[in-house]
């Protein structure tokens, strides 16, 4: 059987296309207030937004209501001035006949209604909302994924007023200028490493993709002036998780570079529970403070948050339980608690340095400990939002504030989770990655394991002002953050043209032995399901092998071939922070190749044991 | 040379010169891989280097004398002595500078 083939547009293509017809349609018709062009989901991925269209005969104002279930629901924005109006519908609800209400200023309104079909397909996305309208207002609290649900944005009665129907993954954050920024859907290499990030609007318009060589993960960080730092690795060496780049906002490019490998040695660090020498530190976070000029990262896999030099790339500090370290480094960079009730976070995510200079982070507690027979197991196990007061002159630490331990083990996200400064003693604690075992008991294993295995995996987020929990959210599924925003912004909301790809993809990295086979000719068998998904700087291979099959991937060109060798053996990751990506059948493999260093015609064929496999497709790079 | 042993004869020619120690099961696409990557080794610094081939699932003595707790892994010996192991899936320039580090 030859294998399928099909040609995936980007998204920014996708959505040009979609535009130019909407615009189109609105230029050809006579669209008023009172008979205005309406584009449900109209950039395609944001199925509980709109785009409406009409013109008036004077410059005005707009304000765009979506009209809530009760008032206090209500999402507003006021538009400025203009006689051809193309505005964003943010907020719809699921499965509802939404009331949008537009009102010209000091002038007439018009109530529109657009019909949202159930965007989750009955699926339940949340158990409870506890808030008042009065603490959360028109925000929303926004999750993003870390398994197979998407992301979804819940108001204070819990109604969901925002979702993705793309797997955009790890962190979503408002940028200075309204637009929001997270992680592609595009995965460059398994588990969960992605071409870059986009920056997006909420009602779904893509403005720019800033794809990287090495890819994204994890997180991303804007500068002042607008570039952005952003988590990345070389994929082409025998580690990862490990680098930090700062990219031009306008052009993509890579400015500067962290590899944090200059400052620690992975083979001297004071190891997590979940260390591997492939994963050494696992970046899942990027803060700059510019009063230091310093860069803080969260490395899981050493159960520490170091910071360094902007400029030099030096060693500042550590914040971690120096259990493990070489002395020397324990001596130089390490803090020394004082105070009382003081306790080490283990296998953290998401740091924060406040105005102030303290620092917090996600405290996921995982293991509890650096000493293997010391281990807590998950049912023993709490995790908490911890805020640490450190004095670099005499480098010492205290712990100054911390919510989630008393909860135990029903608040333990042994992975992902993040916590959001807001103001002094106002606080977000998301823990997304709780998991119970299919027996109902704490998970030992990561969420999407626990999934797998017949588990049930949850997310509580909290928010707490002045020592009093002002908010909590449960819902099913487990999500990598959360994020507090108003869905419309006082910047751009919605900019018309077609979005951009910037940045360059790398080179995925090949294997360099041949296996000495003639092809058989014949196409791969039926049973590998085979199918190639082409884009314009890449290509994916999907197939199903036996465990233990030996396969590789060939692109042959004449005497040209580039070998990419697919594993038929469960890897054991420790780490698995965004499992949207895993397949629950084993034995389905996805392999990516960028075009990067491709130039030409390829014929594809596959080896599997001892046989060189046809597929009848030819990929153009 | 690349040879499949079994207990008494890694014992007798892991004693002495340099060995790479290949455990591997046959159920494992990458320990098949490794060892076509193995036959390259073998090309570039065989004369000073024995590769023995030790199947996990049938030396499960051995495996637990070496510590070896997954495959494909690769330990290498000197005159008796563990100087060195990888483990999974490694492509030529690795292992090969792996011995040339212990030669």
């Amino acid at each position: 059987m030859a294998v399928n083939y099909s040609f995936q547009e980007h998204l920014v293509d996708r959505q040009a296309k979609a535009e130019e017809e909407m615009l189109k349609k609105f230029e050809e018709g006579n669209y008023t207030l009172e008979n205005p062009l309406v584009v449900y989901n109209a950039y395609l991925i944001s199925p509980l937004s709109a785009v409406v269209c009409f013109e008036t005969e004077e410059e005005t104002p707009v304000t765009v209501t979506v009209l809530g279930k009760a008032r206090q629901g209500n999402i507003s924005h006021t538009f400025p001035k203009a006689k051809k109006h193309v505005l964003p519908v943010v907020g719809l609800y699921s499965d509802y006949q939404n009331k949008v209400e537009l009102r010209l200023y000091r002038g007439d309104s018009h109530v529109v209604t657009i019909d949202v079909p159930d965007v989750f397909d009955g699926k339940q996305v949340i158990y409870s909302m506890d808030t008042t309208p009065e603490y959360l207002q028109d925000n929303i609290i926004l999750v993003s994924p870390a398994g197979e649900d998407l992301a979804v944005g819940f108001d204070y009665a819990g109604d969901a007023r925002w979702h993705m129907n793309v797997p955009c993954v790890f962190d979503v954050k408002r940028l200075k200028n309204g637009n929001l920024i997270m992680g592609t859907n595009r995965v460059i290499q398994m588990p969960y490493y992605m071409s870059g990030l986009y920056e997006i609007s909420p009602c779904g318009k893509i403005y720019k993709e800033f794809r990287l060589p090495g890819g994204y993960h994890h997180d991303e960080f804007e500068m002042e002036d607008g570039n952005l730092l952003v988590l990345t690795e070389d994929l082409t060496s025998e580690t990862v998780e490990d680098m930090c780049v700062l990219i031009d906002r306008n052009t993509g490019d890579i400015l500067k570079t962290w590899d944090y490998k200059n400052c620690l040695d992975p083979d001297k660090v004071g190891k997590s529970g979940s260390w591997s020498a492939h994963d050494w530190f696992h970046n899942n976070a990027v803060w700059y403070d510019k009063h230091t000029n310093s860069l803080t990262f969260s490395g899981r896999h050493v159960d520490s948050m170091i910071n360094i030099d902007f400029e030099t790339g030096k060693l500042n500090w550590v914040i971690g339980d120096p259990t493990g370290w070489p002395q020397d480094v324990v001596d130089k960079y390490f803090f020394k608690p004082v105070g009382n009730n003081f306790e080490w976070q283990y296998e953290q995510h998401a740091c924060v340095v406040t105005p102030s200079g303290d620092v917090m982070c996600f405290d996921n507690h995982h293991y509890g400990s650096k000493v293997r027979d010391e281990f807590l197991p998950a049912k023993d196990s709490y995790s908490r939002g911890v805020r640490y007061k450190i004095n670099t002159k005499d480098m010492t630490i205290e712990q100054v504030w911390q919510y989630g331990k008393d909860r135990g083990a029903e608040f333990f996200s042994p992975y992902i989770c993040n916590v959001e400064y807001y103001n002094e003693g106002h606080y977000m604690v998301h823990s997304g990655g709780i998991a119970y075992d299919s027996e109902g008991n704490p998970s030992e294993g990561l969420g999407a394991f626990a999934k797998n295995m017949g588990g049930k995996l949850e997310s509580i987020t909290v928010e707490i002002c002045d020592e009093k929990k002002q908010l909590e959210l449960h819902v099913p599924g487990n999500y990598y953050r959360g994020e507090k925003l108003k869905l419309y912004s006082d910047g751009i909301n919605l900019e018309l043209g077609k979005g951009q790809v910037l940045g360059q993809m790398g080179v995925t990295k090949e294997f360099d032995t041949d296996i000495p086979l003639e092809s058989s000719g014949e196409l791969m068998p039926e049973s590998c399901n085979a199918r190639i998904e082409d884009e314009d700087d890449r290509f994916t291979f999907f197939s199903r092998f036996e465990k233990g099959q030996m396969v590789m991937l060939l692109l042959e060109q004449g005497e040209e071939v580039h070998r990419y060798f697919i594993s038929t053996t469960a890897v054991p990751f420790l780490a698995m922070c965004c499992g949207t990506f895993m397949d629950s059948d084993e034995r389905n493999t996805r392999t990516n190749v960028n075009k990067a260093g491709l130039k030409g015609d390829y014929q594809v064929r596959v080896i599997i044991d001892d046989k060189k496999y046809e597929t009848g497709v030819t990929i153009h790079c | 040379m690349i040879k499949e042993v079994n207990h008494e004869e890694f014992e007798q020619l892991a004693k002495s010169g340099l060995v790479l120690a290949d455990f591997f099961s046959t159920t494992c696409g990458p320990c098949k891989m490794l060892s076509f990557v193995l036959k390259d080794v073998e090309k570039e610094v065989g004369e000073d280097l024995t590769i023995l081939k030790v199947d996990f699932d049938q030396n499960k003595d051995l495996t637990a004398q070496y510590g070896v707790t997954g495959y494909p892994t690769l330990v290498l010996l000197k005159d008796g002595t563990e100087v060195g192991r990888l483990q999974g899936l490694q492509q030529k320039p690795m292992i090969v500078k792996l011995v040339k580090d212990n030669q």
